[in-house]
């Protein structure tokens, strides 16, 4: 055997563990969900091949309906609102705190609860949101105002949900943007300063154009995450009151792990995967344009 | 005329820089704030879970600080015990074997050169798109078949993803080649060569990665929801989430059972809090 064929078989057997694994719990799921989608696969016998009826069914379905749109009010609420968010304050600390020991604490504060559990925050929260008593209340409270029933209430439950995410995500991005804004070389904002640019105008002529690639990491993540949503409203409300807090995942969840429904599941699967990869075919337009 | 410009021009310096002041202290009191928010929950959990509260609002005079009980209650009667353990098995191996088979398959990716490779990781590339959530009905129903549903397998198997091999291979382009080249012409066993040569170098991805890995495996949920029916293999998140069906309105003992799910990663970011955010920065910068 030649040096560069023994090399070649090497790689190959290097790759081997991580492959099977990825052949076995990524590669062949698709394409079973793929099948089963078309079925009407339910546990109890052999799945019976049923074309696109658990699609259509799906589009009706009042319950789907009510999941796709939360999905989607719950990413448009909280990517832009969590992107922002994190920009600016990362920018504000890199600019007024970057050698302060005060900085630095601010930063570990806000990471923190990056890493409890969506389990873990919505527990908490679901407490500090209740109605009667709950801390966000008593607040309200002290500034003279009425009691919500934050999580009971249709018209505020899913806005308590994308809340909590934000405050979550939030910490996460921060770091991405600060080391991103750190990476900046200074004398980029000593010529700019020294043209007459303003704080706001270097932060939008500058600090913006130069974090694109950060910035499109920060949204496509937002964005997976958000129609992956399930563990929040699990554990908050538990997709209520009524749908007003069900989501596409919960609705995977239910049809497959309830009711038993595998195959029209699995068209839901379908269906959400359909959603990421178009909504990020969007987003990749939309950051090509702006070159 | 020149001096006259230089005093406009600090007129003009010393106009912005007050204007500047007065934002930097309205967003400064914000982001006080907002970190304020960041921990207050916590701190409300800790304490809350010193009481026999059933109600929402904590109350000072209800605070036994000296008082386990709700703790002692969960450990014994709701098998948070057991959960914690099973919690600290899955992420341990987890880690453990992220690492190993990640790290080897950057290698082949990075160092070797075969046919079809670059092809073959556009593949590991796309299976990050795709949500686990798409591709959990097959697996249960694989694992049901295989009799692998509460097991420690199936809940270890899939935290193990193309992410981590996707990690090294950045951080592995920064490995010399000629170190490599070196070590084979002194006849090296290929497998001391990635053992002694490379992993030594690659050791602060691999640190970020096991972060990465306790965090996810740690937190994971819906996997282990689906995955576990007996309550001896429930994780922590799942066991949290079954006290909450049982204990609604038990608000200290609840809090209890969150400051349980919460302190291992909570004192694994105290002790490894650069590596934390460094481990989260170089995904970004890189991704």
């Amino acid at each position: 055997m030649t040096r560069k064929k023994r090399q070649a078989l090497y790689g190959v057997l290097y790759i081997l563990p991580s492959l099977i694994l990825l052949i076995m719990y990524a590669i062949i799921p698709i394409f079973m969900t793929l099948y089963f989608s078309m079925t009407d696969y339910n546990m109890m016998k052999a799945p019976a091949f049923v074309g696109i009826s658990n699609f259509l069914k799906a589009f009706k379905d009042s319950y789907v309906r009510a999941a796709a749109k939360n999905t989607l009010v719950y990413s448009i609420i909280t990517v832009p609102l969590q992107t922002i968010l994190a920009l600016v304050f990362a920018a504000f600390l890199a600019v007024k705190l970057k050698d302060k020991r005060f900085g630095g604490l601010l930063r570990s504060l806000m990471f923190i609860p990056v890493i409890a559990s969506g389990i873990t925050a919505a527990t908490i929260w679901r407490i500090i949101l209740a109605t009667d008593g709950g801390m966000l209340n008593s607040i309200l409270g002290i500034f003279g105002g009425a009691p919500v029933n934050w999580l009971g209430d249709t018209g505020t439950s899913l806005i308590s949900v994308c809340i909590v995410a934000i405050w979550k995500n939030i910490g996460y991005f921060l770091v991405i943007y600060y080391a991103g804004i750190m990476a900046i070389p200074t004398d980029l904002y000593e010529a700019a300063e020294i043209d007459g640019a303003t704080a706001l105008q270097q932060f939008f002529r500058v600090t913006l154009p130069l974090l694109k690639s950060i910035t499109y990491l920060v949204v496509t993540l937002g964005i997976i995450w958000s129609f992956q949503v399930f563990d929040l409203s699990y554990q908050m409300t538990g997709g209520g009151p009524g749908k007003s807090t069900v989501t596409l995942v919960m609705g995977i969840y239910n049809s497959a792990f309830k009711q038993n429904k595998m195959g029209y599941a699995c068209s839901q699967a379908i269906i959400l995967l359909a959603v990421v990869l178009i909504v990020n075919l969007i987003e990749n337009q939309f950051f090509k344009e702006k070159d | 005329m020149g001096n006259s410009a230089l005093t406009d021009k600090y007129e003009h310096r010393s106009r912005r820089k007050r204007e500047w002041t007065v934002f930097s202290i309205l967003g400064l009191v914000i982001l006080v704030l907002f970190a304020a928010i960041c921990i207050a929950p916590f701190i409300y959990m800790v304490l809350m879970s010193f009481t026999q509260s059933t109600t929402a609002t904590l109350q000072l005079r209800e605070i036994r600080l000296t008082d386990f009980s709700n703790y002692n209650y969960v450990f014994r009667n709701n098998g948070f015990l057991r959960s914690l353990w099973n919690s600290i098995v899955v992420v341990g191996f987890s880690c453990v074997l992220n690492c190993i088979i990640a790290s080897m398959a950057a290698y082949g990716f990075e160092k070797k050169q075969f046919p079809g490779k670059e092809k073959l990781y556009l593949i590991y590339l796309a299976t990050m798109m795709i949500p686990g959530q798409v591709t959990m009905i097959p697996i249960f129903l694989m694992m049901k078949e295989m009799k692998l549903l509460n097991t420690y397998y199936a809940l270890i198997v899939l935290i193990l993803n193309a992410f981590g091999v996707i990690l090294i291979r950045q951080f592995m382009k920064g490995v010399p080649d000629d170190l490599i080249e070196a070590a084979q012409v002194d006849g090296c066993p290929e497998f001391r060569i990635y053992l002694n040569v490379v992993v030594p170098l690659i050791r602060p991805v691999l640190v970020s990665l096991v972060i990465f890995t306790f965090v996810t495996s740690w937190n994971d949920f819906m996997w282990p929801l689906i995955s576990t029916s007996k309550s001896g293999m429930y994780t922590l998140t799942v066991a949290l989430s079954l006290l909450k069906t049982q204990y609604a309105t038990n608000y200290g003992l609840l809090m209890a059972g969150a400051a349980v799910s919460f302190v291992f990663p909570f004192v694994m970011y105290c002790i490894l809090q650069k590596q934390f955010v460094e481990g989260i920065a170089l995904s970004g910068i890189k991704g």
